[in-house]
C-alpha cells in the first residue's frame, strides 16, 4: 500500500513473484513500471498497489500516462520495464533484460475487465451479444460444438444468455436487449459498456473516465453503481478519472500521476492539499511564473 | 432464441428437443420474418422452392418452357451442379471475409488443394509408382493407383484444406488489412503454380537410416492434370454422380450445399460467430474481452477454407478431371465478387450471388454470344469478356446497392442512407442537445442523443 512517489527503486532480485504467496491483501502489485514510446517516458519507474476490495483512482493531467499505465496492466502494452502482479499471477515479468507480458486475453481470463476511454462497443452486434462476447472467456463449447448443436453447447448458450439478462438488468438495459450498440443514447453504452466488462466475471474492475461527458445526475447514479459493485459483488475498482467530486467522493485512496510519475498518494484529503498536486493542475504559483 | 432454449436439459434427448422445439416455432418464426420484411422473406422463399424444385422441373417442364416461351435460357445440368459448387465455396469465403472481416485474395489455392486431393485419392494417377490401394472404390479391386470413395476423399479434404489454411494463416494473421490480402493473394497464385510445375520432381534426401531418392516423378500431372478421376459413386443404390448423370449430380451438389449452409449458419450463431463478429467491429476491443484473437482467426480461416476442399473435391470427382488451369487467380476474385454482390457477411446472400453469377457466366453470356453470332459472327462474343462484364456488374452494384442483394443486417446499416445519416448526425448536432433522446427505444430508430461518443472514421485511441 505504499507507493512512494516513484522514489523507491525496484529491486531485480528478490522477486515479489517467483514463488511467493499472494499477498491477501494486496490485488495489484506494480513495481518499477516505465514505458517508452522513442523518445518518450509515458511512464517512468511506477509503484502502485491496489488493495484488494478497495476503490483507488488514477488522476493527473492530461497526458500523465493514466491510461498507459491501464494498458499495461491488461497486457495491451508490454512495459520498457518492471513487473506486474496480480493476486498472485504474474502480469508482467522480467527475467533478465527482457520483460513479458501476458496477451490481454490471458489477463482477461485472471480476472481484468475494462471499460474504454472512447466507448468501443461493437456496434452492430446488439446490446445481449455485446455482453455475450464478454463472457466468451469462460465458455467452453469448442466450434464442433457449434456446427452440430450439441447440448453441451445448447445449455451453455443459453444459460449464457440468462447471466448476460441478469448483468443487463443491473445496467438497467434490459429492455434494450435486443438494441444495436450503437443505436444506444449515450449513457446507456456506457453502462453496457461495464456490463460487458463485469461479464469477463472480473476481479479487478479498470474503468477508464466512466463518467466523461455525463450530467451531474447522471454521474451521481454512476458513483452509487460503481459502490454498490464494491458492496454487492466484491470488486476492486481502479478509477481513471476527471470530475474531482466523483474521485473525491468514492476512492478509497488516490494516486496522483504528472509526466509518467507518482507525484502524490494517500487518502483523498491528503491527496487534495498536496502542494504538488495543485501545482500539477493549476501551474507554479505567480511567484515563479514571472 | 432465448425462450427456445432456456428449457432444455441435458441428456441425449435434447438435441431431439432442441431441434423439435425450434421446428414447431418455424411458422410463427416465419410469420414474424414475413412482417418484419416481406420482399425479402418472399424472395428468399421462392430462390429455396426454385432450388428444391430445378432438378425434376428444370428438367422437364422449364427447359422445353425457356427454349419456346421464356426470353432466357435455362441453365443446363452442368451449370446447374457448377451453381452448388460455387455456392459452396462463396459461403466459405463468406465466413472469411463477411463473419471475421478478413480479405482473403487467395481463396483458388484451397479449392485447387481439394481438388487435387480427389485427384491423387481416386485415380490410376499413383500407379505409375507402384502404389497400388483401393479401398470401396468405384472401380474393381486391383485396379492401379489408389482408389477411395468420395465420402472419404472429401473428409480427408476438409481436413487437409483447413490444415493448409491454417498453415498459410498461423504466419499472415498477424497482418491486418491490406497485408493479410496481399499475403494471401500470393498464396493463391503459388499453389496453383505447383500443381502446374510439379510434374517432373527430382529429389533425393541421405539422412542415415532414411533414404529418399526421387527421379522424374510425376507427381500432379503437370499441365495435362490428371485424369480420369472417380465419380462420387454410392454403391448399393448404384447411383454414379458423374458429368453424364444429369440431375442427380445437381442433387449431390444441392445436398452438399445445404450441409454447408447449416454449418456456415451454426457457426455464425455460436461463441465463435460472436467472436468473429466482435473481432471484425473492433479487434483491440474483442481482445480485451478475452476473445484470443490469433486463434479465432485462424479458425475463421481453416474453417472458411474447408469449405473450398469440398467444392475442390467435389468438381474434381464430378468433371472425372484435375487440371491446374482451371485453378486461375481469377477464380478468387469471381468468388469474391459473388460474396460482395450477394452482400458479405450473409450466408443466403452468398448462396444467391453465387447462383447469379455462375448462371450470367455459363449459360447467359454463351447464350448472348450465340444470339449475336447468328446474327452478326464478326462482332465480340461476350463470353469472352466475362471479367469485363462482371466488372461493370460490380461498379453498378456498388453505385446502386453495395450492400448486396441479400445484406446482412450490418453491411446494410453500415452502407445504408440511414446509416449515413447516423453518421452525420453523429457528427453535427450541437451540444445544446444533451440528454434529449428524440427517438424512443426501437431497433430501427436512430438514437438522436447529441453526444454520439465517436464520430466515424475518426482516428481513436484507447
Amino acid at each position: 500500500m505504499t507507493a512512494e512517489a516513484g522514489t523507491a527503486p525496484s529491486t531485480p532480485t528478490g522477486s515479489l513473484l517467483t514463488g511467493s504467496i499472494p499477498d491477501p491483501d494486496v490485488l495489484v502489485r506494480a513495481r518499477g513500471i516505465t514505458k517508452r514510446f522513442g523518445g518518450l517516458t509515458a511512464v517512468n519507474d511506477v509503484d502502485f498497489d491496489i488493495p484488494r476490495g478497495s476503490i483507488v483512482s488514477l488522476i493527473g493531467p492530461n497526458g500523465a500516462g493514466k491510461t498507459t499505465f491501464f494498458n499495461m496492466i491488461t497486457g495491451y502494452y508490454v512495459p520498457t520495464d518492471g513487473e506486474i502482479s496480480f493476486d498472485g499471477a504474474a502480469i508482467v515479468t522480467r527475467r533478465g533484460k527482457r520483460i513479458r507480458s501476458k496477451k490481454p486475453h490471458e489477463v482477461t481470463q485472471l480476472g481484468i475487465g475494462r471499460t474504454f476511454q472512447n466507448i468501443r462497443l461493437f456496434g452492430t452486434m446488439s446490446a445481449l451479444d455485446n455482453v455475450r462476447v464478454g463472457s466468451h472467456v469462460h465458455l467452453r463449447s469448442r466450434w464442433w460444438d457449434s456446427i452440430i448443436r450439441t447440448p453441451r453447447m445448447l445449455n451453455e448458450e443459453a444459460a449464457s444468455i440468462e447471466a448476460s439478462m441478469e448483468l443487463l438488468r443491473l445496467v438497467d438495459l434490459e429492455d434494450r436487449a435486443e438494441t444495436w450498440a450503437r443505436n444506444l443514447p449515450y449513457g446507456d453504452q456506457r453502462r453496457l459498456e461495464i456490463a460487458r466488462a463485469l461479464a469477463t466475471r472480473p476481479k479487478l474492475l479498470l474503468l477508464d473516465e466512466p463518467t466523461a461527458g455525463m450530467n451531474i445526475s447522471e454521474t451521481r447514479q454512476l458513483t452509487d453503481f460503481i459502490r454498490r459493485l464494491r458492496a454487492e459483488h466484491g470488486l476492486t475498482i481502479l478509477l481513471i478519472e476527471h470530475d474531482m467530486r466523483v474521485v473525491m467522493g468514492i476512492s478509497d485512496r488516490v494516486t496522483v500521476l504528472d509526466y509518467g510519475e507518482v507525484i502524490a498518494e494517500g487518502a483523498p484529503d491528503e491527496v487534495r492539499a498536496n502542494p504538488r498536486v495543485i501545482e500539477a493542475y493549476l501551474g507554479r504559483g505567480p511567484a515563479t511564473a514571472s | 432464441m432465448s425462450t427456445a432454449t432456456s428449457s432444455i436439459g441435458t441428456g441425449p434427448g435434447a438435441w431431439l428437443g432442441y431441434v423439435g422445439s425450434n421446428a414447431a416455432a418455424l411458422p410463427g418464426r416465419y410469420a414474424t420474418a414475413l412482417r418484419r420484411r416481406p420482399g425479402r422473406t418472399i424472395g428468399l422463399t421462392l430462390v429455396v422452392l426454385a432450388v428444391a424444385v430445378y432438378p425434376v422441373l428444370g428438367h422437364y417442364v422449364l427447359a422445353d418452357f425457356s427454349r419456346t416461351v421464356f426470353p432466357l435460357p435455362f441453365p443446363d445440368d452442368t451449370v446447374a451442379t457448377f451453381m452448388t459448387i460455387f455456392a459452396i465455396m462463396a459461403i466459405g469465403l463468406n465466413i472469411v471475409a463477411g463473419f471475421a472481416g478478413l480479405l482473403d485474395l487467395g481463396y483458388v489455392a484451397f479449392y485447387a488443394i481439394g481438388a487435387y486431393c480427389a485427384a491423387f485419392l481416386a485415380s490410376p494417377h499413383f500407379g505409375a509408382l507402384g502404389i497400388n490401394l483401393t479401398f470401396m472404390g468405384h472401380v474393381g479391386p486391383g485396379a492401379a493407383g489408389i482408389h477411395l470413395p468420395y465420402w472419404l476423399i472429401a473428409i480427408i479434404a476438409v481436413i487437409v484444406v483447413a490444415t493448409f489454411g491454417a498453415l498459410l494463416g498461423a504466419p499472415t494473421l498477424r497482418l491486418r488489412g491490406d497485408y493479410l490480402a496481399i499475403v494471401t493473394l500470393g498464396f493463391g497464385e503459388i499453389v496453383p503454380l505447383y500443381f502446374k510445375n510439379l510434374s517432373s520432381v527430382t529429389f533425393s534426401l541421405n539422412l542415415g537410416p532414411i533414404n529418399i531418392a526421387l527421379q522424374n516423378v510425376n507427381w500432379t500431372g503437370g499441365v495435362q492434370g490428371i485424369n480420369p478421376i472417380d465419380p462420387p459413386f454410392l454403391p448399393f443404390f448404384g447411383l454414379v454422380f458423374d458429368a453424364r448423370s444429369g440431375p442427380l449430380a445437381v442433387y449431390l451438389g444441392l445436398f452438399l450445399l445445404m450441409i454447408a449452409i447449416v454449418v456456415a449458419l451454426n457457426l455464425e450463431h455460436s461463441r465463435i460467430g460472436r467472436a468473429w463478429g466482435a473481432i471484425r467491429e473492433d479487434e483491440t476491443a474483442a481482445e480485451m474481452m478475452g476473445v484470443n484473437t490469433v486463434r479465432t482467426k485462424l479458425l475463421a480461416f481453416a474453417l472458411g477454407a474447408s469449405f473450398a476442399g469440398v467444392a475442390g473435391s467435389f468438381q474434381a470427382s464430378y468433371l472425372g478431371a484435375s487440371t491446374s488451369d482451371f485453378f486461375d487467380f481469377s477464380i478468387s476474385i469471381l468468388v469474391l465478387i459473388m460474396v460482395i454482390l450477394g452482400g458479405i457477411g450473409n450466408v443466403w446472400g452468398a448462396v444467391l450471388g453465387a447462383f447469379a453469377l455462375t448462371y450470367v457466366d455459363k449459360t447467359l453470356l454463351p447464350y448472348i454470344g450465340q444470339r449475336i453470332g447468328d446474327v452478326a459472327p464478326t462482332l465480340p462474343n461476350p463470353a469472352e469478356y466475362n471479367f469485363l462484364i462482371f466488372g461493370i456488374i460490380l461498379v453498378v452494384m456498388m453505385r446502386f446497392r453495395p450492400q448486396g442483394f441479400l445484406p446482412s443486417r450490418q453491411r446494410e446499416a453500415e452502407l445504408s442512407v440511414a446509416g449515413l445519416a447516423e453518421a452525420e448526425a453523429g457528427l453535427g448536432l450541437p451540444a445544446a442537445l444533451e440528454n434529449v433522446e428524440i427517438a424512443p427505444p426501437g431497433q430501427d430508430e436512430v438514437s438522436a442523443d447529441a453526444r454520439t461518443p465517436e464520430t466515424p472514421g475518426e482516428a481513436r485511441e484507447l
